[in-house]
């Protein structure tokens, strides 16, 4: 059973308020990185229409870097999150969702690498830099900003525009 | 089957497609780019220069040490210079003190003839000699205020020099032995035959008065004998260098034992000195005698 995408309308104004949670949660790295991971991964990619995603990764990244204020040069998160926005946008399409578990999965499949992409690339941006614990609670909190994403995004989506 | 050119065009999903992917480069070249983006063409200058760098190191290298042996022969050259001109420094303090050491050893000379000769010698220096000059002599630094009178005896430790013609206040001539009108009673050591010894300038004389039958060799040493209260007996004069036979007496020269040209100081004899010079005698130390017994 293939599910129905969400409104790209619904998904935009899903991912506003996810950044706006981003903006606003700097003050508490841990909570910011799972606001952070949940919009890069769950709300901002689409399959078959990338382009409003990654521009939403990418807003979600610089907006991140620039509430830290802290790197001599910004872009490595953004470009990170731009990646696998668009990665998870092809494997929406590539690999259709069938249910919650392989949505968690995937989603805790992809907050593993999206740590590691956004560690590598700002390492390439700056040098070497600590990576703290926000990785770590983005991962453990994978069901529940999954479970919330997926009922947003695709509970009681109705067909939509694609 | 027949191909036909598709027609070329932009669809809304491709210009989507070329956005995204112009978005990821150009803000991967962004993120790959850093904080400094020259240090990338650095890098990459620094690569494609390697092989020259190498090459430039090698050849500076090359000269740097080139340079250093070059300076390493011009610093030993500057040593050779500096030890050659300390060298020439030390021989000239050498050549400053080498008179004094001469003078130095020649009054420990004079002063071994002065324990030997048991009078009242006193000692003086030579100006400067004008024996080249006719009737010429020694000029010494002292005169009467040194109590000196004329025709006293000038000896050094080689033998006699002469007598002192005139004395003046402070200087005195000395009229050498060798010179034309000196003489001096003398005695030959072997035969004990007495002559006269007249000067003939250069450090010879002729002895006269010395009978044709006396044996005289070459070599034979020639002394005073005192009978012309100017010198003791026993003074060395010379030695015999030539001996002829005359009609009526032996023709002797004698080559004068004093160096006459480089006399630097002289000791005067007294004024009419004894005939006869013994020199001082110690006399053994006395072994007590062993007590006779029963002598008191």
């Amino acid at each position: 059973m293939r599910l129905a995408a969400p409104t790209l309308t619904r998904q935009n104004l899903l991912c506003a308020a996810a950044l706006g949670l981003v903006a606003l949660s700097a003050p508490f790295p841990g909570l910011q990185s799972v606001f952070h991971a949940s919009l890069v991964l769950a709300l901002a990619p689409r399959a078959g229409a990338p382009l409003f995603g990654a521009l939403w990764a990418m807003a979600a990244g610089w907006i991140l870097e620039g509430s830290l204020r802290l790197y001599p040069h910004f872009g490595g998160t953004a470009w990170a999150d731009l990646t696998l926005a668009l990665l998870a946008g092809w494997m929406a399409g590539r690999w259709p969702l069938e249910g919650l578990k392989g949505w968690l999965a995937r989603l805790a499949a992809l907050s593993l690498l999206h740590a590691l992409l956004v560690h590598g690339a700002v390492r390439l941006a700056t040098t070497a830099h600590p990576w703290g614990w926000g990785w770590f609670w983005a991962l453990l909190s994978v069901p529940l900003w999954g479970w919330l994403a997926w009922r947003l995004l695709h509970a009681g989506a109705g067909p939509g525009r694609r | 089957m027949v191909v036909r050119a598709a027609k070329w065009s932009w669809s809304r999903a491709g210009l989507q497609r070329l956005a995204l992917v112009l978005l990821w480069l150009g803000h991967g070249t962004w993120v790959l780019l850093g904080p400094d983006p020259a240090r990338h063409w650095t890098a990459f200058l620094d690569v494609l220069s390697r092989p020259s760098q190498a090459i430039a190191a090698r050849w500076e290298g090359w000269r740097a040490a080139r340079r250093d042996s070059g300076r390493s022969l011009a610093e030993l050259r500057a040593e050779n210079a500096r030890l050659g001109a300390e060298l020439a420094q030390v021989h000239s303090q050498q050549a400053q003190q080498a008179p004094r050491l001469a003078e130095a050893d020649e009054a420990v000379r004079m002063l071994g003839l002065k324990q030997q000769i048991p009078l009242e010698l006193k000692s003086a220096r030579v100006l400067f000699a004008t024996r080249p000059a006719t009737f010429g002599g020694l000029i010494l630094d002292r005169g009467q205020d040194l109590g000196l009178e004329p025709d006293q005896g000038v000896l050094v430790p080689e033998g006699i020099v002469g007598r002192l013609w005139s004395v003046g206040a402070t200087q005195s001539k000395v009229l050498p032995a060798d010179a034309p009108n000196a003489s001096v009673a003398v005695m030959l050591m072997r035969s004990r035959a007495t002559g006269v010894l007249q000067g003939l300038g250069s450090g010879r004389a002729l002895i006269r008065y010395v009978s044709n039958q006396e044996v005289v060799q070459p070599g034979e040493a020639v002394l005073t004998s005192g009978l012309d209260r100017v010198f003791p007996r026993g003074l060395l004069v010379g030695y015999v260098a030539e001996v002829a036979k005359g009609d009526l007496e032996l023709r002797l020269i004698v080559n004068l034992s004093a160096p006459l040209d480089r006399v630097n100081a002289v000791l005067v004899l007294p004024p009419q000195p004894p005939l006869e010079v013994q020199p001082p005698f110690v006399a053994p130390e006395t072994k007590p005698q062993p007590r006779k017994r029963g002598a008191p």
